[in-house]
């Protein structure tokens, strides 16, 4: 058997590509290309429009927009076949245009990342399969970086906890499963969460389906025993770990994310603060986006991943030591380009020229990050920003959050933006197992005064999600109170695991990181504290030593594996915990093990279910470059979010205003954007 | 030796030789006049249907059935496969695809299509105006079908599991002489084009344009596309054949039949060169000009072209005429010196026990690998047994002299001939050729062998080629499942004895052909021992098992499924009967809701849906945040304020749990009348402010009284009403009025925010008045406070009463030292401080 091939990120984009351009290749000439919103900036991330162009696609449009029109005789929609709205938005526009059409047009669809049965239903009821061309576009993972996969499914924190609608979880088990297929079962499925147990549930499903189904071919056995190349499989549910990213990220990356917002390694910048864009698609031409969205605003994408070295050397660290790093490269540069003084011979002289490109590019980029950093830095000196930080530090440090309440009271009359102070109080209430009925009513008044009685809908959408309500609530019986060991796995004991996981690293070195609680300034993300449970047991426990767990050490050897050590601390976080391991039945994948095993560097896939923020993506990087001799670290996730996102979930966004919309510019006047 | 000499039947064509193999004898019956017969054969040697020509006039035999019937028989003939009674209409089109589905077209546009050869078909309509006009002939390809119809119209299907007829490019009027297409895989464009003869030239129509070729040579009475999709032969009225590429750029070769008579047909054998066949006669067309000619004294053949050869058809036989094979050639080719013939004649040698093998060997030994590997291929190639067995002994003499060989070629031919010999038997009647059988793949041909029944042999050959044997224990069950007489507990047992314990059965599939053959409790029965959740789903759902079907669908995880079923329900379900299947199932209503608030495609929530669930769910907070949300879209005050009022009605049932809820919607909708009094009364816009924002603007616009009014209604905090009132009167710049405020006693929000408000407002004399009232702060912030409001010499009083020197010093600094406030500064601090320098 040939061995299994490693994994890596570059093949499903490469494969991902193929698969669209195929798809697109069998519509034959002239194509307009109708999108779903939403699935544009992903696809741009696979492929750029310019190649688009290249396979005859004419124009791009929104589906959302229902602007399509009649220009070319195919027609090719790409959208998300889980949604009945996508159907039926297609189907509304495929019936349009066969209207407005003089010549027949040619239909087809691509459903991402499979053609549901809902979807051809909806389709056939409406009158239009029959006229349309179907097909699957099977792109679940987008590698965001070499090591970050995610579905990008925007509304994936919404779906899972709002709604309680588990197909993010399916999805993602799914592509999981094409990844075991590709390179062998993960030998061992570790996690913690209600949802992340759903998933290793449908792992193990979908595995005997898969033994269960028609056609074991020969190529199909990979898939069926254990990968060589693949240590394991760690599954983190975002519901177990609120607070890490209700907390304002202090990575540069998390700071860009929550001052700009970064949307599929893209983030939309005033032009003023970064430049304008030095040619058209010299920098930012890496996006499937119609050019209509641009053009009309002064704002300019700035393409942010992995290549643009200056942002990788950067984005991982502590903001306070960004504006130091962004003088010694500018030094650099700048004496790298002195150096073409000094170079004598015309070899030497050629060499310089063949870097010049390189010193472009770079000095470009630096040009760009320092003005990103001269704006995070403003935000960063006000008044408002340090007033919040102190409250969340206060609040993640396990001070009595009563004392904080004159503060949230401050913030709310003076109208700070609503998500930072549902943030705010959302942490108060993880953090303290609920909020007292007295002062929660009080919160509230507070929030529907200063902010509008509609948002008696995100107060309740808060309720829903387990974030923002009352110690007597019945979603918040059983709350393990301070320090209690009692009834357990109920809700996440913050103060219990604030000393047994220790959370709160008071000396953090920022310049030169000893510990991921850097990426808080002093706070550990509690999420990446349990990855380190897994695999970084032997530190972990020096760490923690002499806070009562050392009782356990002694079992947590450096051979023991899943939770072993750490089964206490654990089980005061929410949701069930679990530990499978994957058994071949083939004797001979043990002997291939042995004899491939030891020394290599083996995958750990560490998997965030509902959503990772840049901060702990920063934390498990962290972690990964320490075990870098042993193994690889990729992160999947079902998208990126952080605690605007979170928010965004919850937040009622109609007003009561906006009927009369002519007086509604006079109405918007509110006291920040007054005084300022 | 009475074997023939594989050479026997050779013909020199050019360069190359054809040869003809008699595959089977005693094929139709003498009775049988083929002369009547439409006749379409399967590709890779596949079933044979024979129509009767409706154009043909027949004696009348009182032996036989007169009722029109489509039979099929295999190659070998006897007993027809199956015999499908026909009486839908007149046939104008008969053919098969690459997986041996029979297609029938009827003059009318609809096709049938026969899936297996059992009888059992689908079907569609061509439509696009085919009814009205007519089909006048169709042309098929591996998975799809052109028709033309008697208005010149062409119709393009290019799959049948899902059927999409699309109208071609319309080629221009007149008579269509011959047609052909060029299958979609050979083309440029991906898609099927259509060569047409109409008048002196080609037209080629695709789905987009239709092309004049520009010929003049014809009209022509057979256009045909060779099976690579490079040639086309075209046969022109007056009996020349011309062969040029596909592309028609460029005239290969041209040949004269020297025929009056026009053909019956004109089809390609392999790439290299063309068959004609009249009624008994056949000729081979090669390249530059060759040609071979064959009679049959039969009776009409007919021929069925094939990826590699033709296949020629007649009453008492079926031959398959191929180009000989290259390794074949060499091999046995007369005198003949290569190595592989050498071999060949060494074990003959050896066999009369003759020293001359060993010195044939060692004649060829350099070239020993390359012979035995020219063997190994011959014997793939040969249709006689006597022949693949001497060339494999011959192979297998070589590799023995040979120290190292790779016998895995070897090794696979010798599996594959035993494969294709079992087949080639006239009671299966598969006459594969090498070629095809790799084409067809061994998956290929044990479907083609479940399609006969012959499972026996199907499951032999998977066990020799070590192939999953799951379809064919599915293929199995179903037939017996719908052929079998026993009852249904007897026959659920027997399944399910053969098959437990086998991998990747799909009980699905058969408890599928149970209820389709009406044996819904049998299905049921089957279902169960389906280990795949989702699969049971659809099957399930149209045997109106449906509280089954959701939970099935739910343990699967796979939301399209739940989505799907509840789809169905919701359709078929009254309302309440909807409901309580639903409620018992947390997900099932989540998707529910989930999928109502998102709504159709214009994102309008499903509200009635929602507000029933929730009431008959008696979910109190949930149906009250319905009509909250319908309240935020009403055009107006009123109605909104209505809305709200029902979301009261709604919460007050349980008025002590909901007591904030009630209070708030309560709050939201007095808010909303008052600020409907205020545009009225203040000319402004209010509508849609928060209370804090209405209070800012009132402060802001000077209307203190009803600033005063909305703080005291909505119990507004002293803190926050002081905050807001700093804030708008800072924003109106109303520095009066904050100076009156200074004059208070107390703030609750304490001085420290008005000194900050009035700096960052740009009023550093007011803000200094704020600082002496300021409490509380930290040892030496009065400094700064005096020194950012530009007052250092305030500052420089206040480092003195602190007894700061290092203050004070810097703010002498700052002043300068020659200035008047640096005098100043010295003469206040100099006393304290002494000459600092």
């Amino acid at each position: 058997m040939a061995p299994q091939p490693g994994f890596d990120t570059e093949q499903i984009k490469d494969k991902a590509r193929r698969d669209l351009l195929h798809l697109l290749e069998g519509v034959r000439g002239k194509k307009n290309l109708v999108i779903e919103e939403k699935l544009a900036g992903p696809l741009g991330v696979i492929v750029k429009a310019s190649t688009l162009r290249e396979y005859d696609v004419d124009k791009i449009f929104f589906l959302e927009n229902k602007n399509t029109d009649t220009s070319n005789r195919n027609v090719v929609f790409i959208a998300r076949g889980e949604s009945a709205r996508n159907a039926h938005a297609i189907a509304d526009q495929i019936t349009r245009l066969q209207r407005e059409a003089q010549t027949p047009l040619e239909f087809h669809v691509f459903w991402v990342p499979r053609r549901t049965l809902l979807s051809d239903k909806i389709l056939e009821e409406a009158g239009v399969l029959g006229d349309t061309n179907v097909a699957e576009l099977p792109l679940y993972f987008f590698p965001l970086d070499k090591d970050v996969l995610s579905l990008e499914l925007e509304d994936s924190f919404r779906d899972l906890y709002l709604a309680k609608d588990p197909t993010p979880v399916f999805l993602l088990a799914r592509a999981l499963m094409g990844i075991q297929q590709k390179h062998g079962l993960f030998p061992r499925i570790v996690g913690k969460g209600d949802n992340a147990k759903r998933v290793s549930d449908l792992l193990l499903r979908m595995r005997q389906e898969l033994l269960a189904g028609e056609d074991v071919g020969e190529a199909d056995k990979v898939g069926l025993s254990p990968s060589t190349s693949t240590e394991s499989i760690i599954i983190i549910d975002r519901e177990v770990d609120f607070v890490t990213p209700l907390l304002t990220q202090l990575t540069y990356e998390g700071l860009i994310d929550e001052l700009f917002g970064i949307q599929n390694n893209q983030t939309d910048v005033d032009s003023t603060i970064v430049g304008a864009a030095p040619q058209p698609g010299a920098q930012g031409g890496s996006t499937a986006t119609p050019a209509a969205t641009d053009g009309q605003t002064r704002k300019r994408k700035i393409q942010l991943d992995g290549s643009d070295k200056l942002f990788a050397q950067l984005r991982d660290t502590n903001f306070a030591v960004v504006g130091t790093q962004l003088h010694k490269i500018a030094r650099r540069l700048q004496s790298d380009f002195d150096s073409r003084h000094s170079s004598k011979t015309t070899a030497e002289l050629r060499e310089f020229v063949q870097k010049l490109p390189g010193y472009q590019a770079e000095q470009q980029s630096l040009k760009i990050h320092t003005g990103l950093t001269e704006e995070i830095m403003k935000y960063t000196q006000t008044e408002l920003f340090t007033k919040l930080l102190e409250v969340q530090q206060n609040l993640a440090a396990g001070a009595d959050p009563s004392s904080q309440f004159d503060a949230i009271e401050e913030l709310i009359a003076r109208d700070t933006p609503l998500p930072q102070v549902l943030r705010l109080m959302c942490v108060y209430s993880c953090i303290s197992g609920g909020i007292k009925s007295k002062e929660l009513d009080h919160f509230r008044r507070l929030i529907l005064q200063g902010y509008g009685y509609q948002h008696l809908l995100t107060l309740h959408n808060l309720e829903r999600l387990q974030m923002f309500l009352s110690r007597s609530s019945p979603l918040a019986s059983m709350i393990p109170m301070s320090g209690s060991a009692g009834a357990t796995g109920n809700k996440t004991n913050y103060t219990y695991l604030r000393k047994q996981l220790r959370l709160i690293v008071d000396e953090v070195n920022e310049e030169d990181p000893n510990d991921i609680a850097y990426v808080y300034s002093g706070y550990a993300p509690l999420s990446v504290r349990l990855v380190q449970c897994i695999l970084q047991k032997q530190y972990l426990l020096s760490l923690t030593r002499g806070n009562g767990v050392a009782s356990a050490a002694g079992s947590a050897g450096s051979g023991a594996q899943g939770w072993r050590g750490f089964d206490d601390a654990v089980k005061h976080a929410r949701g069930q915990t679990f530990d499978e391991v994957q058994k071949g039945e083939d004797k001979a994948v043990k002997a291939r093990a042995l004899l491939s095993g030891g020394g290599e560097q083996k995958t750990v896939f560490v998997v965030f279910v509902g959503g990772i923020s840049f901060t702990e993506i920063a934390a498990l990087r962290f972690i990964a470059k320490q075990e870098e001799a042993r193994r690889k670290i990729v992160i999947c996730t079902t998208s990126i979010i952080s605690g605007n996102r979170m928010m965004d979930a919850a937040i009622e966004k109609e007003s009561f205003e906006k009927r009369n919309p002519q007086a509604s510019a006079a109405a918007t006047a509110s006291p920040t954007t007054a005084t300022r | 030796m009475d074997v023939a000499h594989p050479t026997a039947g050779w013909e020199q064509l050019g360069p190359s030789f054809y040869r003809k193999v008699q595959l089977y004898t005693q094929v139709f019956d003498q009775d049988l006049d083929l002369d009547n017969y439409i006749v379409a054969g399967a590709p890779y040697s596949g079933a044979i249907a024979l129509y009767r020509d409706e154009g043909k006039l027949v004696a009348y035999q009182p032996t036989r059935i007169s009722k029109p019937s489509i039979d099929i028989y295999s190659c070998a003939g006897g007993e027809p496969i199956l015999s499908i009674p026909w009486d839908n209409g007149s046939i104008k089109g008969l053919g098969w695809s690459e997986d041996e589905k029979l297609l029938v077209v009827t003059a009318d546009g609809t096709v049938r299509c026969y899936f297996d050869l059992q009888g059992e078909f689908t079907q569609f309509s061509l439509g696009n105006g085919a009814e009205d006009s007519g089909v006048k002939s169709c042309r098929f390809y591996a998975h799809g079908l052109v028709a033309l119809l008697n208005n010149n119209s062409l119709i393009s299907v290019s799959s049948y599991s899902e059927p999409r007829p699309k109208l071609l490019a319309p080629p221009p009027e007149g008579q269509v002489h011959s047609w052909s297409l060029i299958p979609p895989s050979f083309t440029n464009s991906r898609s099927v084009e259509v060569l047409l003869s109409i008048g002196q030239t080609i037209y080629v129509s695709d789905a987009t344009a239709c092309e004049d070729r520009g010929l003049d040579q014809g009209p022509f009475t057979h256009i045909t596309v060779s099976p690579n999709g490079k040639f086309v032969a075209l046969y022109t009225k007056a009996g020349r054949v011309h062969v040029i590429n596909s592309t028609f750029e460029e005239n290969l070769s041209e040949h004269d039949s020297k025929s009056k008579i026009p053909p019956k047909y004109v089809e390609w054998c392999g790439k290299d060169a063309v068959v004609i066949a009249w009624e008994d006669e056949v000729h081979l067309v090669g390249p530059y000009g060759s040609s071979a000619k064959f009679y049959y004294d039969s009776g009409r053949v007919h021929l069925l072209p094939d990826y590699d050869g033709v296949r020629i058809i007649a009453n008492d036989r079926c031959d398959f005429l191929q180009k000989v094979p290259e390794d074949t050639e060499e091999v046995f080719k007369l005198g003949s010196d290569s190595p592989a013939s050498i071999l060949l004649d060494a074990v003959e040698q050896l066999e009369m026990q003759s020293p001359k093998a060993d010195d044939n060997v060692q004649l060829i030994r350099p070239h020993l690998v390359e012979a035995v590997d020219k063997c190994v291929n011959a014997a793939g190639q040969e249709f006689s047994e006597h022949w693949q067995k001497q060339l494999l002994k011959a192979a297998s003499f070589g590799k023995s002299v040979l120290d190292i060989y790779n016998s895995d070629d070897f090794v696979d031919m010798c599996e594959t001939l035993r494969v294709l010999n079992a087949v080639r038997n006239y009671k299966i009647g598969l006459p594969l050729s090498y070629e095809q059988y790799q084409r067809l793949s061994p998956s290929g041909l044990i479907a083609r062998l479940l399609n006969r029944h012959e499972y026996l042999l199907a499951l032999r050959i998977t066990a020799y080629l070590r192939l999953p044997t799951d379809k064919i224990y599915v293929h199995w069950a179903s037939t017996k499942v719908r052929l079998g007489s026993e009852d249904d507990d007897t026959t659920c047992r027997k399944i399910v004895e053969k098959l437990s314990g086998k991998p990747g059965i799909s009980f699905e599939a058969i408890a599928r052909a149970a209820y389709e053959e009406g044996r819904g409790r049998l299905a049921t029965e089957l279902l169960n021992h389906e280990p795949r959740a989702g699969r049971q789903v659809p099957l399930l759902l149209s045997m109106e098992e449906d509280e089954l079907a959701l939970d099935k669908a739910i343990e699967s995880g796979d939301t399209d499924l739940i989505y799907f079923v509840l789809h169905q329900l919701r359709r078929k379900l009254p309302l309440a009967s909807f409901f309580r299947v639903i409620n018992s199932r947390p997900t099932a209503t989540a998707l529910v809701e989930a999928a109502a608030h998102e709504g159709d495609g214009d994102g309008h929530e499903d509200t009635a849906m929602l507000k029933d669930l929730y009431y008959q769910d008696d979910r109190r907070i949930d149906g009250a945040a319905v009509f909250v949300r319908e309240a935020l879209r009403q055009p107006e005050n009123r109605t909104a304020v209505d809305k709200l009022a029902l979301a009261a009605k709604l919460l007050a049932d349980n008025a002590k749990e909901n007591a904030f809820e009630i209070g708030a919607v309560r709050e939201a909708g007095l808010l909303l009348r008052m600020q409907e009094g205020f545009d009225r009364d203040l000319g402004d816009h209010f509508t849609g402010l928060s209370v804090n924002q209405t209070m800012f603007k009132l402060w802001r616009l000077g209307y203190n009284g009803r600033a005063k009014k909305i703080q005291g209604e909505f119990k507004v905090p002293e803190r926050v009403s002081w905050w807001v009132r700093l804030q708008a009167l800072v924003a109106k710049r109303d520095w009066n009025e904050i100076e009156e405020i200074a004059k208070q006693r107390k703030s609750p929000i304490g001085w420290e925010p008005f000194f900050n408000q009035c700096l960052q407002a740009g009023n550093p004399r007011l803000a200094a008045v704020f600082v002496p009232k300021c409490t509380g702060l930290e040892h030496g912030a009065t400094i700064m406070m005096y020194e950012k409001c530009g007052m250092r010499v305030r500052a420089a009083e206040e480092a003195v009463k602190l007894k700061d020197g290092e203050s004070w010093a810097r703010l002498l600094e700052a002043a300068g030292r020659g200035t008047n406030e640096g005098r100043e500064i010295e003469r206040i601090g100099g006393a304290v401080f002494g000459d600092r320098r």
